[in-house]
């Protein structure tokens, strides 16, 4: 007959530590690493949208980012803005500048484009096809996802880049022009990778696409 | 170079981050909103910390923050002020925003203001000279008119308006007398400041037909001119604006 061992007290203690360990690893590796598993990809198929024309599905690690553009109020911006999309040149651009809970800024097409990507000059890069000018007119307030064309310090200078902003930003009514606004999904942009006080993200996140809807 | 190019990104990633709106749009840093939904479109921003400021490494245009009340006081009086232009006007001339502080200096001279047409921004010392605080502001503003349009101001042209025998010194600030008092009725300048260089006489002469309005009692056939000139090329910007 096998006589039955019982378990020491210090034997529970060491088990009971294992068990936490391996849950504390679980969590740590699987469930916290995994920046996306809360959430929510929207599909743009299952939306009504009331301008499908001017909608644009932006596709990030995180899932889709769906924005309204708006060429009533900054009708060159939003042309060049498609014009872009249709050549299908943002595809694989950087999030180059991601200013936590503020900002987050892509569309380097020259330096910020995941096969060639040059941190000295990133974030000054052109779209090749010249600048234009700043459209500051119409009505528009900057609220969180707003989404606005980037500039250098001097007006009429927009081009390929552009911003989503992450809170309400209204210094920028009169100074950037506006072309559109998230509608869904600002929440994947929230987890885009950003360095705390830091504007050059380096090994950043990439747009994997952006496509007009229609 | 392998290495050159690794100090390189080593500096530009360690370069701290200003995300700070303002200073990203004006590059000044340190301030807050104090007011910006006006009807004419100015943004006023007061200084919550000192600031430095300048082209090169030595920054040397300070000023100071104030305490709420003065800012309070002296706000109402600025907005009063400005409040004369027009959003179409300010456009014009490239100005949007005002900042506020106090102790404002360069090169630690002390100045009423001082404008900038690149950033759009008038920074204006609160607690300049309280008797001349604000006419001090149009001749400011005025700056800003002349910066954006040299070629309607001319010197020249103005210099001409002057006995043959008068001349301007090298500089504003190369004159020890900056008195911004009203001289006599006689007198082709409207103060001793006036004197130092021509456009400070056209911020001088204008400050005071902004401020003074219709009751401007100076007899000279020389500030006649000068008020004829401004009045025309101001109206040459704007013809809807209002003396």
């Amino acid at each position: 007959m096998i006589n039955k061992i019982k378990i020491s007290k210090s034997e529970k203690i060491i088990l009971s530590f294992l068990i936490i360990l391996g849950v504390f690893t679980f969590v740590s590796l699987i469930i916290l690493k995994n920046k996306c598993l809360f959430i929510k990809n929207h599909n743009p198929n299952n939306i009504e949208f009331n301008n499908p024309e001017n909608v644009v599905i932006l596709n990030a690690n995180c899932g889709n980012v769906i924005i309204e553009l708006y060429p009533s109020i900054s009708p060159k911006a939003v042309k060049r803005f498609k014009k872009l999309i249709k050549l299908r040149a943002y595809d694989n651009a950087a999030f180059h500048r991601v200013i936590e809970g503020k900002l987050i800024q892509a569309g380097d097409l020259e330096f910020g484009k995941k096969e060639n990507l040059d941190y000295g000059k990133m974030g000054s890069g052109k779209s090749g096809l010249g600048t234009i000018k700043s459209e500051l007119g119409g009505k528009f307030k900057y609220d969180k996802g707003s989404v606005g064309l980037a500039r250098t310090f001097e007006l009429n200078t927009e081009d390929s880049q552009f911003f989503i902003i992450l809170q309400d930003e209204p210094l920028y009514e009169g100074e950037y022009t506006p072309i559109g606004r998230v509608i869904y999904g600002l929440e994947v942009l929230e987890t885009v990778k950003f360095i705390p006080k830091f504007h050059i993200v380096p090994r950043p996140d990439f747009i994997n696409s952006i496509k007009m809807l229609n | 170079m392998i290495l050159f190019r690794a100090i390189l990104l080593f500096l530009i990633f360690i370069t701290p981050l200003k995300a700070n709106t303002i200073y990203n749009l004006i590059k000044i840093p340190n301030l807050e909103i104090y007011k910006i939904d006006t009807k004419n479109g100015l943004r006023y921003l007061y200084a919550t910390k000192p600031f430095r400021l300048g082209v090169n490494v030595k920054k040397n245009i300070s000023c100071y923050n104030s305490n709420k009340q003065t800012l309070g006081k002296k706000y109402k009086i600025i907005k009063k002020n400005l409040d004369r232009y027009s959003l179409s006007f300010l456009k014009k001339i490239n100005l949007k925003y005002i900042v506020l502080c106090e102790n404002l200096s360069i090169s630690e001279i002390n100045t009423a203001g001082i404008p900038n047409n690149i950033t759009r921004t008038l920074i204006l010392d609160i607690k300049f000279n309280k008797r001349h605080f604000e006419r001090a502001i149009h001749h400011e503003l005025f700056h800003m008119v002349n910066d954006s349009y040299k070629e309607l101001f001319n010197e020249n042209t103005w210099k001409n308006f002057n006995k043959k025998s008068f001349e301007y010194s090298q500089c504003s600030t190369c004159n020890d007398n900056w008195n911004l008092d009203l001289l006599d009725n006689s007198s082709d300048f409207f103060s001793e400041y006036a004197k130092s260089t021509a456009s400070e006489d056209m911020a001088e002469v204008f400050s005071h037909l902004l401020f003074y309005q219709n009751k401007i009692k100076n007899e000279s056939s020389i500030i006649k001119k000068k008020i004829l000139f401004i009045k025309k090329n101001i109206l040459k910007i704007d013809d809807t604006f209002k003396f």
